[in-house]
Parts: C-alpha cells; sequence; structure tokens
C-alpha cells in the first residue's frame, strides 16, 4: 500500500509539472486562439535566465521573479515581431511559425549557455515530511500550491477584471473587439506575455527535477500537450486534471509494468488520451462547439 | 452642422474597385439612410468609415479626418459599427457583451445604468443576461449587437442591414426600439438596408447608391416617394 502511495505520490509531482506548461498551453490557447508549439522551449529559456541572474549573485526567488518578468517582455515581443505579421493567415502557416520558434529559442539556450547539463536548485525549501509511510517533500507542496495560486489568479483574471473581459473578447472575435475600441494588437501581446510569465514558472519547476539543458523541455512538453487536450485545451482546471492524470498513470506504469521499459512507458499516458478523446472528442472538461444560425 | 462627411471617397478590395468617389454627410441630430442593391456598395462604404476597409479620398468625423485611423481609435472617438450578420462575441454572455461595448467609458455607474437601459429596451436580452451570446437565435444575437453598440455611447451608430433574415415580427420591433433609441437617447444614426420602409420612416435624409456610385439623394421622405425608387426599394 504504501509503494503504491509512494509510487501514486510522485506521479502527482511529475503531473503537476506538466500541468504548469499544459497551463501555459491553454491560457495562450484561449487568449490568442494560438497552439503554441514553442511554449515548452520558451520555459526552458527562461529557465536559463533563472540560472543566468543566478550566477550574478541574485537569490532564487528574486532571480525566478525577474526572469519572470523578463520572459513576459520576450513573449510579449516574439508575438510583436514574428506571429503578428501571419496572424491573419491560415492556421497551418501560424503552426509553422511557432515550430520555427520552437527550433529558434532551443537554439538560442543552446547558442548562449552551451549544451552541458547544468544544476538549477529548487525554489522551494528541501524539506521532507513523513506521513504514514509516505514521503512529502517541500517540493511537491510547494508545486502544488504554486499551481493552485496560478489557476485561481488567472480565473480571477479572466472572469473579474477588465483586462480578462477585454483579452477574452478580443480571442472570441478579433474584428467586433476593434469595433468596440479595444487595441487588439495589444490584448495580443498581453496573451503572449502573460504564458511566456505562466511558462517561466513552469521552466522553474522542470529544471530542478532534471537538469537545466536546451532539450529538458521536450519530453515534458509532449505530456503537457497531452495533459491541455485531455483537459479540453481551453480549460485551466482541465488542464490541472489532466496532467495529474498523465504523470500518475506514467508514475504507475513504471512501477508495475517494469516489463514496458523506459522506452514504451509512454503508451500507458498516451493510450489513456487517445481513449479519452474517442468517447468525448472536446476534452474532459471542454464544451462541444455549439453554433445557432 | 455636419457629425459626419464623406468626400470623393474610393475604397475596395484588392485591386477591385467599389465605390466609385461617392460624397455624402450625416448631420448632426439626425438619421441617414443608405439604399442600395446588393453589391452596390453599402457594406463597403460603413467599412470604410469604421476603418475596417481600406479607402482613398476624404471622411471627417467632427471636421476631423478619420481616414487611415486604425479601427479601434475610430471607435474610440465614438463611431459604433454593427456589422452585418454576427458582430457578437460568441464565447462571452450577454452581460459580459454589453461591458464590453462599454470598453471606452470608465464611468461606472452609468455603465450600469445603461446596461439596464438596454434590458428595458430589449426585454429578451435580460431573461438571458447570463447565457453565451453564441446560443441566442437570430434575431436576439441582433439586438444584442445594437444594445452592444448603443452601450459605446456612440455619437454616430452605423447599422449594417439590421433587418437581414430576421421575421417581420423581429424587424419591426427592432426598429420600434431603434426609433426609441433615436428619441431618447439622441444618437446620429446611419443605416444601409435593402428593404427600405422601415428605415425611411425613421430617416431624415436618405441616399440611393448605385453600382458605387450615389445616384439620388435628398429627404426621406421625398426619396420614398418617387416612383423608381418604391419599385426597386419598397417593393
Amino acid at each position: 500500500m504504501s509503494y503504491f502511495g509512494q509510487q501514486f505520490l510522485n506521479g502527482i509531482g511529475s503531473g503537476a509539472i506538466y500541468a504548469s506548461l499544459g497551463l501555459a498551453l491553454v491560457l495562450i490557447y484561449r487568449a490568442t486562439n494560438i497552439v503554441n508549439f514553442a511554449q515548452g522551449e520558451m520555459g526552458a529559456f527562461s529557465a536559463f535566465l533563472i540560472w543566468q541572474l543566478q550566477q550574478w549573485g541574485v537569490p532564487i526567488i528574486l532571480a525566478l521573479i525577474g526572469a519572470i518578468i523578463l520572459s513576459m517582455l520576450i513573449g510579449g515581443l516574439v508575438y510583436a515581431i514574428v506571429v503578428r505579421p501571419v496572424q491573419n493567415r491560415e492556421e497551418v502557416t501560424i503552426v509553422i511559425v511557432t515550430i520555427g520558434l520552437f527550433l529558434g529559442f532551443n537554439s538560442a539556450s543552446g547558442a548562449i549557455w552551451g549544451y552541458l547539463q547544468k544544476a538549477l536548485p529548487s525554489p522551494f525549501p528541501a524539506v521532507t515530511w513523513y506521513l504514514g509511510g509516505l514521503r512529502i517533500s517541500g517540493d511537491l507542496v510547494g508545486t502544488c500550491i504554486l499551481l493552485a495560486a496560478i489557476v485561481l489568479g488567472l480565473y480571477l483574471l479572466f472572469q473579474h477584471t477588465k483586462i480578462g473581459l477585454t483579452l477574452r473578447a478580443a480571442a472570441s472575435n478579433a474584428e467586433s473587439s476593434m469595433l468596440v475600441g479595444v487595441p487588439f494588437i495589444w490584448m495580443m501581446i498581453v496573451g503572449w506575455g502573460l504564458s511566456a510569465g505562466v511558462g517561466a514558472i513552469s521552466g522553474a519547476l522542470v529544471a530542478p527535477h532534471l537538469s537545466l539543458d536546451p532539450n529538458m523541455m521536450i519530453t515534458v512538453i509532449i505530456y503537457a500537450f497531452a495533459a491541455a487536450v485531455l483537459g479540453g485545451l481551453a480549460s485551466y482546471s482541465g488542464a490541472i486534471v489532466g496532467g495529474l492524470l498523465v504523470g500518475v498513470s506514467q508514475s504507475l506504469t513504471t512501477a508495475y509494468l517494469p516489463s514496458l521499459g523506459a522506452d514504451l512507458q509512454v503508451i500507458v499516458p498516451l493510450g489513456i488520451m487517445v481513449a479519452v478523446l474517442a468517447i468525448k472528442p472536446e476534452g474532459l472538461f471542454g464544451r462541444s462547439v455549439m453554433a445557432r444560425v | 452642422m455636419k457629425l459626419l462627411e464623406v468626400k470623393n471617397l474610393n475604397a475596395g478590395y484588392g485591386r477591385i474597385n467599389v465605390l466609385h468617389g461617392i460624397s455624402f454627410a450625416v448631420e448632426e441630430g439626425s438619421v441617414a439612410v443608405l439604399l442600395g442593391a446588393n453589391g452596390a456598395g453599402k457594406t463597403t462604404t460603413l467599412r470604410a468609415i469604421s476603418g475596417l476597409a481600406k479607402a482613398r479620398g476624404e471622411i471627417a468625423l467632427d471636421g476631423k479626418s478619420i481616414l487611415g485611423v486604425s479601427p479601434d481609435r475610430i471607435a474610440r472617438r465614438g463611431v459604433a459599427h454593427c456589422v452585418q450578420g454576427r458582430g457578437t462575441f460568441a464565447d462571452l454572455t450577454v452581460a459580459e457583451n454589453l461591458l464590453i461595448g462599454a470598453f471606452r467609458r470608465s464611468d461606472k455607474y452609468a455603465i450600469r445604468a445603461d446596461q439596464e437601459r438596454m434590458f428595458d429596451l430589449f426585454p429578451r436580452l435580460r431573461e438571458r443576461a447570463q447565457q453565451k451570446a453564441g446560443s441566442l437565435s437570430g434575431g436576439e444575437q441582433q439586438m444584442l449587437a445594437v444594445a452592444r453598440a448603443l452601450m459605446l455611447r456612440p455619437r454616430l451608430l452605423l447599422l449594417d442591414e439590421p433587418s437581414l433574415g430576421l421575421a417581420p415580427v423581429i424587424v419591426n420591433g427592432l426598429y420600434e426600439a431603434l426609433h426609441r433609441i433615436n428619441n431618447e437617447m439622441a444618437v446620429n444614426m446611419l443605416i444601409v438596408e435593402q428593404n427600405a420602409n422601415l428605415a425611411l420612416e425613421l430617416a431624415q435624409y436618405a441616399y440611393v447608391l448605385e453600382a458605387g456610385e450615389i445616384v439620388l439623394a435628398g429627404p426621406a421622405s421625398e426619396i420614398a416617394s418617387y416612383e423608381n425608387v418604391r419599385a426597386a426599394y419598397l417593393g
């Protein structure tokens, strides 16, 4: 039982990390209607920013906050310079541009900081609690609290502030938003900035678990996409539930089906995803799009 | 005093020129109607005024040029454009649609009061206040589009075929509301219509657009009495 419990908790730990990047994906999708394949690589770049600030002697928490702010600025600039010119093209064009951004950020991290693995400490205290034979780390608790705080913050921002309403309006109907006076491009810049900020937090959570290198997000982004799609791509709580589901199923697969090996364990979480989408194509928390004529 | 003055306006899409140098005006405190068949250039005219379509010539609001100004800036100057078909925010609730309509304003209490006023004007919207706009019927969406445009407290309201695709009884209700809006809120309007009976009753001035040129202009009552206009637009 305690073996199961421990594996379950481990799954929650990695699932929370997938969920954090999944949140960034949902955020940018809701705010700009764009699926950003570069979200993970932008998060890795942000993790390097934390590392760099730390190297310059900035304490880890301040380095984290500084990197979040820098990442938001970079995210906004990326939209203004790279994405805006293709905003009105077909979706395929935008997808290809975000894949280009994926390669660009990956190479930029490598070119600036090199491919040698670096260590980035966890922003949470290194304490461990023992509860009925279960080992609970400060990292796990901190990650979960942080995630809950982000979801609450995003909910309040989008549902209860004028800027949130404006962001939703711009995403819902670009032309109509301009016709009520909304500076549409600025809203897109804010959406990219916000999601880059959440992506930076995700990078800060991933790096201490794996090690900081330009490719650290490549597997994470796959699970994060699985999490976001499981939740319906437009639901914050859906991304959280999806992330935890993927993390726990992955952890339990490793523990109880060792014969699958490290390479094949991916099958189980992705199998669950396929099964869910086959039964409920709009995702666990998604609403099917309804149109009246 | 001219609120809107359009002179020698040319506009189109890509290489195709739709408007061939049209000139007209909307007087302060009045309603003008622009009549014309499909493809005459009515929608293009409205899109040029609100900044959605590229144009050459002169467009002035209160004597100041708004040609080449971005649509969001023109809206913040007080021009509300109700586009043809669905201009509502489908993913937002009815109440949220009205709130975002007041984006350029910061007078919280007046915004609340105006929201109530819209609900009085269109009681169906009050019933559906918490429903997503995308789930409304065509007539309800059109009412919401007009109400949302009014939330901007426009100096000039541009209406693009508000009656299109609606049942006659709903069209009558909509025009009754427009009469009330005109009387109570003193909103200047430029209405584009194909079926023009109701629009001509509301308007003081009318223009007839044919193939990108204005072929007839005059007081609405006078235009309504022309035999060829009656045949073409009044059915």
